[in-house]
């Protein structure tokens, strides 16, 4: 009975910080609930390791820096130890089996107690989804078989686990996109540092476009020139200098004519002409030469 | 997959292009406004750029559609592209949109109300620490949900799933967009520095 106990609550911590994720969605998270026969399939060391994985936080990292940095967040007053306890992402897992159980017991005692007097359904299914999903998506060994007493069909259940591994491999992914978010666990965390870079993104194009417009009253006239330039500079970085070049020549055979959207085309054309001896020929004087010889032919068209 | 190079050389032709179309519209031209067209151009032409509808690409020039002064110049950039879809697009996304508000302010009544109940049983039993900090946790993470459903063009109107796939794309040609920008900005720096020097010279 008390392993059981343990069980359910572990069970229970683990679920709702997966409820975090739950939260995000604009549905409302469907109640579900396995059998509570399910829960006693399940050998309890497995549950145990399952639930003391994500307990294995770097409560550092929810302290200060990432928390205070973020100007749109707002931050709730409680410490942060309170998050060292809840805020796992289940993400990491696999790297987390060798958790500390000893910083879960004191939670779990005082968990057991107000799970059996709450008896919370809805949490109860999800900390039940949530650990299958984990382990679903973790690939761990582990056969996660949860149920809640009381809780809803089973369809539900595997729709929310399905849909949790989604939300999960796609944190992934951007968590890899985004520098630094690798070693972030949690949720909340990363998502704050994807908002930082997110807004840092848009604020140098914001940035760099005001520094363009600065440097020149007419941005016409120094287009071709600039484009040349930079031709040369990025010839050994991006290999699009062809591209870069082609507009310039083309618009001084279109400029006199305005700008129609049959010159549009011309340009369409003739750019992956471009790209594809680009590709091949990196020199400069080999693509002068090639786009040269598109310039004339456009010439011919028009 | 698209390569990042495909994409600069792409975005960087479209960028070009609608510079040029704004240049050639107006002589003279505010600096906020230069500004605010140079950015236009360039978003634009990242929209533009992705060759796979996405739905962020998609918002981002519907917006700009909307706004009449710039219809000009994004029809222009766009070309002969398909408007229709845009529209359509834009009409889904507006009725999405006002659905999901509306949800969204009955989702929140109905929560408030139960947190409302579920904090006074916490009170009455004991403010456990796991539930105090899970139900702060689950808070953060929607306000950032939120956030970043701000800041993505047309995120407004997307679920979870649906909203971290565009983020990853934007986030992607976000890159690429500052990464030609600032080649484009520094070769012009430098030109001019150089035109400058020879002046003096």
């Amino acid at each position: 009975m008390e392993k059981r106990e343990e069980t359910c609550t572990e069970l229970f911590q683990f679920g709702e910080e997966s409820e975090i994720q739950s939260l995000m969605s604009v549905v409302p998270p469907p109640e579900t609930g396995n059998s509570f026969t399910a829960l006693l399939e399940l050998p309890p060391n497995q549950a145990v390791m399952l639930l003391h994985s994500p307990e294995e936080t770097a409560p550092d990292n929810f302290t200060s820096p990432v928390l205070l940095e973020t100007p749109n967040s707002i931050l709730p007053n409680s410490s942060p130890n309170n998050f060292s306890l809840v805020k796992q992402e289940p993400v990491d897992s696999d790297s987390v089996h060798n958790s500390s159980p000893n910083m879960s017991d004191p939670v779990i005692s005082k968990s057991t107690k107000r799970k059996e007097r709450e008896k919370n359904v809805k949490s109860a299914a999800k900390k039940s989804k949530s650990i299958a999903n984990e382990t679903d998506g973790d690939k761990l060994p582990y056969v996660h078989v949860r149920a809640r007493r009381g809780q809803a069909t089973d369809s539900h259940s595997i729709a929310e686990r399905a849909r949790r591994e989604k939300i999960n491999a796609r944190m992934k992914l951007l968590r890899e996109l985004v520098p630094g978010c690798s070693k972030i666990t949690g949720t909340a965390m990363v998502l704050d540092e994807i908002i930082n870079h997110v807004q840092s993104l848009q604020r140098q194009v914001e940035f760099l476009s005001m520094r363009l417009a600065a440097l020149h009253p007419n941005i016409d006239i120094n287009l071709d020139n600039i484009i040349s330039a930079e031709s040369g500079s990025l010839m050994d970085g991006n290999g699009n200098f062809a591209g870069m070049v082609s507009p310039p020549l083309s618009n001084q055979i279109w400029q006199p004519d305005g700008l129609t959207p049959q010159p549009l085309w011309g340009v369409e054309e003739m750019n992956p002409n471009f790209i594809t001896p680009e590709n091949s020929l990196l020199s400069y004087d080999s693509s002068r030469s090639s786009v040269s010889l598109h310039t004339n032919q456009l010439k011919m068209e028009l | 997959m698209y390569t990042s190079s495909m994409l600069k050389k792409e975005f960087l032709n479209k960028w070009i292009k609608g510079l040029q179309i704004c240049c050639s519209s107006k002589n003279k031209m505010d600096l906020m406004e230069r500004k605010k067209k140079i950015k236009l151009s360039a978003d634009i032409a990242m929209a533009s750029a992705n060759k796979t509808a996405t739905s962020w690409s998609n918002a981002l020039i519907s917006e700009a559609k909307k706004n009449k002064q710039d219809t000009i110049l994004v029809s222009q950039l766009l070309g002969s592209k398909s408007p229709l879809k845009l529209q359509k697009s834009t009409n889904m996304i507006i009725s999405i949109h006002k659905r999901v508000q509306c949800k969204k302010i009955l989702k929140r009544s109905c929560f408030n109300a139960g947190k409302r109940m579920m904090k006074k049983k916490k009170k009455n039993l004991g403010i456990s620490r796991s539930n105090f900090a899970t139900t702060i946790a689950k808070r953060l993470v929607k306000k950032r949900t939120k956030v970043l459903k701000r800041l993505v063009p047309g995120g407004e109107s997307m679920d979870e799933v649906s909203l971290i796939k565009e983020a990853m794309d934007y986030i992607l040609s976000l890159k690429v967009q500052v990464d030609v920008m600032r080649s484009v900005v520094a070769a012009a720096e430098v030109l001019i520095d150089d035109k400058l020097l020879k002046l003096v010279e």
